[in-house]
């Protein structure tokens, strides 16, 4: 066949497999130069490749195939899957592959038992096949061998430890962000909740799949970046996406950096939207759909622990006053829907005014903000107490009593009504996350439409009972029972009080927990002395009771207070400290070792490199050891005193990352924009 | 706070679905190089090419038989993985003497590797004891192309009806070792008779493995 090629003149480039010089040498090479027995250490498998030619990542795209190694390793151990640095799109032709050019280093990890006998050495053996091309591919296979001490205690680093630690780094790290795929017959489209990134920041963008079939990999791919993240759309593959119900791949992005351009993958798996993902119809509803949905989830909210107790006043009111005229009656039952659809207008247009000022939040954004909570919480608390009958403020609050009867009781029957809203807000029924997600996606006014809907169902109940006369028959008569429901009825709010306590514990720590239950005892206090005081009226009591409440209320932005300190403070690798020029000065004049990282949330690398790099445990370790003090610089809303510190290093943006060493007469230095643990470590332990 | 955060993942993400949604439906297909190919379940494009023997060759012709389409390289190594071992040749003769046409083609262009003269493929089908029906020169590539041919070999199987039934790789061994062909699932061969059945094929797509065409 050979001869049957020259014979029709083709070029003599054209190789065959059992010719030429290898276009690949590979070696076995691994980040320590001992192994210790119970030990894991990483190998890795060096690709030199010829200029021109390429290797193939775990799905080679159009066309090629990965190398795949049969290990023959000593008894006991044993070697895991390759782990695969990100790789190049690289264009052959029509056609495009992924894979790996130049250099690449395939990184294994190889387990050694406890028993493996300190002093003989093993060598670690494989068999590696894989193809190379250049526009003609080639398969190569190698044997590969590497021989280890076996000692015990730390091993030192080999002098190959810095390749693998470079191919650790170029492993995709999982990304921090929910991406969903949608395909349908013209395009798929892949979506990065990426909130917050900086389009002028970013140059370029790829979606790699794991698996063949999912989309064209030779089709262009369009990017474009919203306030939303980032978008990614595509032609699709020949398969439909499988029935995992997602599609795992690599997400490549290309960051524009001080000191040029860097990119960094990230590991995504793409949820599929919509039944089977295929669907286009499946994942959004229509407005009518939207529109029964939210008065369905308007109507289960009823039930809810938090608002139940709340509705159930109401209706026992209703029974207790079944003599009184029709017309009060409907005019309770309007005044409390107005109440409702009012409040509710009041939260929603809220939410959209914000969500339109670019805040990217939900509904049941109110229980985002401490003070908020701590304030749900002491209302359903106060409304507990008048339930067990230790509280009687209820009489015009809940419209309890004479109230229903009297004109004022309207007002009482309006402010149930927001009660009824404030209180369902921290559930979601089922139906209402379809509905309001659905909302939130829409025009101001079509989502407030789907808002009063919501409104509508949750007013319905009541609403009914009291304009059909006919259907208050099918309410028990008024007894003792109604006060003992009423006394029942306190728990599921009792329980609301300690969600919502909890609720607090998690935003602003035990601190602002501690001070919420605080809050509460001091209106259990009031609510005592106010019901010991019914009968008297003494000013003096009733001026504690008064000082209690204001005590309560006081205590409520020292709960937010504490949330910020919390949130500064929480320990996720190295602890840190926000940076200021003040800070700095004191800490160098004090001679305290210093690690500044100036970052940003819209900093794909900054983000890239904390995980990879500044959350690890051997960094924390290493810091610990040399004192170091950690201050970090968020630029995410770019501050003057940060600018003047990237400036000072003549930057303009992030990331930065500079250390001090001992002594105040001590150098800044500054580190390289792709940190990696062994940079760090080895610059702090250079003190 | 674990409720409410996962409320608002949810919110924002059925958010994200809705606005993806309404991107995509603004935005017309997006020009690919795979979406112009044949694809199957639908009716095979019809095509007609010059085989080695000078005479044109379409596959309208063929209407009423099992039709296999192959795409070649004689010195990609996985197509010589095929052809030397008899892989490819004993396919061949088997279903070719059941009366399905097997139709070989080459699109690699003049001077790219896997290029050939009529004579040459000829001799090629002789040297190799190959059988198929006929040997179809593509040097222009405008049949790869129309099928969307990536890689040698690449495989496809047109029904009596016209229709694609199945596009694809040969087997589910993507490498070049010539054992792997032993104990291979052989997806052409699997496909061929549940067509010859009347059944439908299950395994319809797979990623075909090989070299690259070797288009201009």
């Amino acid at each position: 066949m050979t001869g049957l090629a020259g014979a029709a003149g083709a070029p003599t480039r054209v190789d065959l497999p059992q010719s030429g010089p290898p276009r690949v040498s590979l070696t076995l090479i691994s980040d320590v130069a001992a192994i210790e027995p119970g030990s894991t250490i990483w190998v890795g498998l060096r690709q030199r490749i010829a200029p021109g030619w390429h290797t193939y990542w775990t799905n080679p795209g159009d066309s090629g195939e990965p190398l795949s190694i049969e290990w023959s390793l000593p008894a006991g151990l044993t070697a895991g899957p390759i782990i695969w640095p990100r790789p190049e799109r690289l264009a052959v032709g029509p056609f495009v592959s992924y894979g790996y050019t130049s250099e690449v280093v395939l990184l294994t990890q190889i387990m050694a038992p406890p028993s493996l006998p300190v002093g003989t050495p093993v060598t670690l053996r494989g068999q590696a096949s894989w193809l190379v091309c250049e526009k003609i591919c080639i398969p190569e296979e190698a044997p590969v061998e590497l021989t280890l001490p076996v000692a015990a205690g730390t091993p030192v680093a080999a002098p190959t430890a810095p390749a693998i630690e470079q191919a650790r780094r170029a492993v995709p790290t999982p990304s921090p962000w929910t991406t969903t795929l949608r395909t349908s017959p013209e395009a798929v489209t892949i979506s990065v909740a990426a909130r917050g990134l900086a389009a002028d920041r970013i140059e370029e963008a790829w979606f790699l799949p794991m698996r063949w079939g999912v989309i064209d990999h030779a089709a262009p791919q369009a990017l474009t970046i919203d306030r939303h993240g980032l978008i990614l759309r595509t032609a699709p593959g020949l398969l439909s996406p499988g029935a995992e119900g997602h599609v795992d791949g690599v997400l490549l992005i290309r960051e524009r950096l001080d000191q040029g351009p860097v990119t960094q993958a990230f590991v995504v798996r793409a949820g599929l939207d919509g039944p089977g993902g295929t669907s286009l119809s499946g994942g959004s509803p229509t407005l009518p759909t939207a529109l029964g949905l939210a008065l369905l989830g308007g109507l289960i909210l009823n039930l809810m622990p938090c608002v139940l107790p709340v509705l159930s006043i109401k209706a026992i009111a209703l029974v207790d006053h079944g003599q009184a005229s029709p017309r009060a009656t409907r005019r309770h039952g309007y005044a409390y829907t107005a109440g409702v659809l009012i409040s509710f207008a009041v939260l929603a247009g809220t939410l959209i005014a914000l969500r339109a000022g670019g805040a990217e939040i939900g509904w049941g954004f109110q229980l985002q903000s401490p003070l908020v909570v701590t304030a749900l919480a002491y209302v359903l608390f106060a409304l507990a107490l008048s339930l067990s009958g230790i509280l009687v403020i209820g009489a015009r609050l809940v419209g309890v009593g004479q109230g229903l009867a009297s004109k004022s009781g309207y007002a009482g029957s309006f402010f149930t009504g927001a009660l009824a809203t404030v209180a369902a807000t921290p559930c979601t029924a089922p139906f209402m996350g379809v509905a309001v997600g659905f909302a939130l996606t829409q025009s101001p006014l079509v989502a407030l439409i789907v808002f009063e809907a919501l409104a509508l169902g949750l007013a319905l109940p009541f609403l009914a009972l009291s304009l059909v006369p006919a259907w208050r028959r099918f309410l028990p008569r008024p007894g003792p029972w109604m006060e003992r429901l009423r006394q029942v009825l306190a728990i599921p709010l009792y329980a609301s009080v300690a969600w919502l306590v909890w609720v607090v514990s998690r935003q602003s720590g035990p601190e602002g927990a501690a001070l919420v239950v605080a809050g509460l005892l001091l209106i259990g206090l009031a609510a005592w002395l106010h019901h010991g005081n019914l009968a008297r009226r003494r000013r003096a009591v009733t001026a504690l009771a008064l000082g209690c409440i204001a005590a309560a209320i006081a205590l409520s932005p020292l709960v937010a207070a504490s949330a910020s300190s919390t949130a500064a403070a929480a320990p996720r690798g190295v602890r840190w400290e926000p940076f200021t020029p003040e800070r700095l000065a004191e800490l160098r004049a004090r001679g305290t070792p210093v690690f500044i990282n100036a970052t940003a949330a819209w900093c794909i690398t900054c983000l890239v490199n904390e995980r990879v790099a500044l959350h690890s445990p051997a960094v924390a370790e290493a810091f610990a050891k040399k004192g170091v003090v950690y201050l970090k610089a968020d630029w995410t809303s770019k501050s003057p005193k940060i600018a003047a510190l990237l400036e000072s290093f003549g930057r303009s943006g992030v990331p930065l990352y500079v250390v001090y060493g001992n002594g105040a007469a001590g150098e800044p230095r500054v580190l390289p924009q792709i940190l990696s643990e062994r940079t760090l470590i080895e610059a702090v332990e250079s003190f | 706070m674990r409720d409410t955060l996962s409320r608002r993942q949810f919110l924002t993400r059925t958010g994200t679905v809705v606005l993806v949604g309404s991107a995509v439906s603004t935005v017309g297909p997006l020009p690919s190089w795979g979406a112009a190919a044949a694809k199957v379940g639908e009716a095979a494009p019809a095509f007609t090419a010059t085989s080695t023997t000078g005479a044109p060759v379409s596959l309208g012709s063929y209407k009423g038989k099992i039709v296999v389409l192959e795409w070649t390289n004689h010195e990609c190594p996985y197509v010589r993985k095929h052809y030397e071992t008899g892989n490819m040749q004993t396919l061949q003769k088997d279903v070719t003497g059941q009366g399905v046409v097997w139709l070989t083609l080459i699109s690699s262009a003049k001077g790219e590797q896997g290029y050939v003269s009529a004579t040459q493929a000829d001799e090629l089908t002789a040297t190799r004891k190959a059988s198929p029906t006929a040997v179809l020169l593509d040097e222009k590539g405008v049949v790869g192309h129309l099928y969307g041919a990536t890689n040698t070999p690449h495989m496809y199987i047109i029904d009596k009806a016209g229709t694609l039934v199945y596009a694809g790789a040969i087997d589910d061994r993507p490498t070049t070792r010539k054992a792997d062909v032993q104990g291979a699932n052989n997806y052409v061969r699997v496909a061929l008779e549940a067509v010859a059945a009347g059944q439908p094929v299950k395994t319809s797509v797979t990623r075909a493995y090989g070299c690259t065409v070797k288009y201009s």
